[in-house]
């Protein structure tokens, strides 16, 4: 799909896969082991502005298309689903900010986090409250003092160990409501979550909200709409920057694959020219080519700014999510004992896919979300 | 004339909200003061989606100070806010 793509779309995602190839590919399978990313590993994501690639150029971004960022996430993707993850919740925070925060937010805040001079997360995530964020329990009250008081616990914070910004949903009242807590506001407490099976690397974290006290100026849009606004312009952003991590991850399960198949040999014939190999090839291949169409259609619809963006990124990270799961699980199956040792990053692309089908919506959310548009096209027909 | 344009362009606003509306949501009859987001009819997609066709149709830039029900809740309500934007904007663009 090559083609489909700029000369410049064309030469950044040469450099992303080169970048990847010299600087995640080799250290992904310690990262993953040290359940650790490096500091200088962020920083080095952070000089050629890939951090803030899709923020506007005037507030220190690099004012790059969503379809580059989605090939970034895609290079990226094939190295380590843990550093993509960096990306992926940079962006949900900044184009949430981006789009509803005050002028005097965004100036204060878009230009630390397109530099990567800050990293942010998206503290949505709560131990009674996944798919279902009406059930959120964090609670926000107003204080004498012109200060909301913030109390609760979130829990699968991505870059929750590491970050210095937390965009924080909760309600106030029955309302929902959106709200910037820096790091070391008094009364938080952060708690690392280690032994994931995927992800192991993305620094996830408890957050618990102990009286914190938040200025109301760090309110993010107004309340009553972080749920119907404010956070589906974040999650939209994370199912790109997942849809095409994924993608990645799809490559990088048929890259392995096919290499493994050409040079391993089984009763003298490479195993390559067994049939019941190259099925499980042609899968992988297959769903690598439709899925690559998918998340380049959600890129192209985000640009456009299109309404139905929102349900092409669903519909791209619903499919590539779950077909790199299948992939993955081929691809450890083609490799036998070697694909099921750390050594192989296809053990390692085994377990970050199924992260995938979970996060920014889970699959059976997407197919509640995706079924109900298609069934709804036939009523309005 | 200025208020049979007006009345004109508010018109083409409303059937285009309303064209819009009932080929988004499960939906086949709408009246113009129907409540779309106490009617449990829209999915969480929803809001976001309508924005962003606003923002493209109409050449709009939606931000945080228009964050208020009453700007959506129905075909009028939205019509009202595309038209008062409208206004607002070519007024800044004068010189």
């Amino acid at each position: 799909m090559q083609y489909l793509l700029t000369e410049q779309q064309k030469a950044r995602h040469g450099n992303f896969k080169a970048f990847v190839k010299e600087n995640v590919e080799p250290f992904a399978e310690e990262w993953d082991r040290e359940q650790k990313i490096p500091e200088s590993v962020i920083s080095m994501l952070a000089k050629p502005g890939y951090l803030g690639c899709s923020l506007p150029q005037e507030q220190g971004g690099q004012g790059w298309d969503t379809v580059t960022f989605g090939l970034l996430n895609e290079a990226l993707g094939r190295g380590s689903s843990s550093l993509t993850g960096v990306l992926t919740v940079q962006t949900m925070v900044s184009k949430a900010l981006l789009k509803f925060g005050s002028v005097e937010q965004i100036q204060k805040w878009i230009p630390l986090l397109a530099k990567g001079e800050i990293i942010g997360a998206f503290a949505l995530t709560e131990p009674g409250a996944g798919s279902d964020l009406n059930a959120l329990a964090t609670e926000f009250t107003r204080s004498d003092g012109g200060y909301l008081v913030l109390n609760g616990v979130k829990k699968w914070i991505t870059c929750g160990q590491f970050a210095s910004l937390f965009l924080v949903f909760g309600k106030l009242g029955d309302r929902s409501l959106a709200c910037l807590v820096p790091r070391e506001a008094p009364g938080l407490e952060v708690e690392p979550i280690r032994d994931l099976m995927g992800f192991r690397a993305a620094g996830l974290a408890k957050l618990a909200f102990n009286n914190v006290e938040v200025p109301a100026a760090n309110v993010v849009g107004k309340p009553g709409f972080a749920l119907s606004h404010v956070a589906p312009v974040g999650l939209h952003h994370g199912r790109i920057s997942t849809a095409c991590s994924a993608l990645g991850l799809l490559r990088g399960c048929f890259e392995e694959s096919i290499a493994w198949a050409a040079t391993r040999r089984i009763c003298n014939q490479p195993l390559g020219d067994i049939g019941m190999i190259r099925s499980l090839i042609a899968q992988i291949g297959t769903d690598l080519e439709a899925g690559g169409f998918l998340c380049h259609s959600g890129c192209r619809a985000a640009d456009e700014n299109l309404p139905e963006a929102f349900e092409k990124a669903v519909m791209a990270k619903y499919f590539t999510s779950r077909a790199a799961v299948r992939a993955a699980s081929d691809a450890v199956q083609i490799q036998g004992a070697a694909g099921c040792h750390g050594s192989s990053p296809v053990s390692r692309f085994y377990r970050d896919a199924k992260i995938m089908e979970i996060i920014e919506g889970t699959t059976q959310i997407h197919e509640h979300l995706l079924g109900g548009i298609f069934v709804g096209q036939t009523h309005r027909s | 004339m200025i208020n049979s344009a007006s009345t004109e362009e508010e018109k083409k606003v409303r059937e285009t909200v309303t064209k819009f509306l009932l080929s988004s949501i499960n939906i086949s009859n709408l009246n113009n003061d129907d409540n779309l987001f106490e009617s449990g009819i829209v999915n969480s997609l929803f809001a976001v989606q309508l924005m962003t066709f606003l923002e493209k149709t109409f050449a709009l830039e939606i931000g945080m100070d228009d964050l208020d029900i009453e700007n959506f809740k129905s075909v009028n309500a939205t019509t009202a806010f595309v038209m008062r934007k409208k206004s607002w904007q070519k007024a800044e663009a004068k010189p």
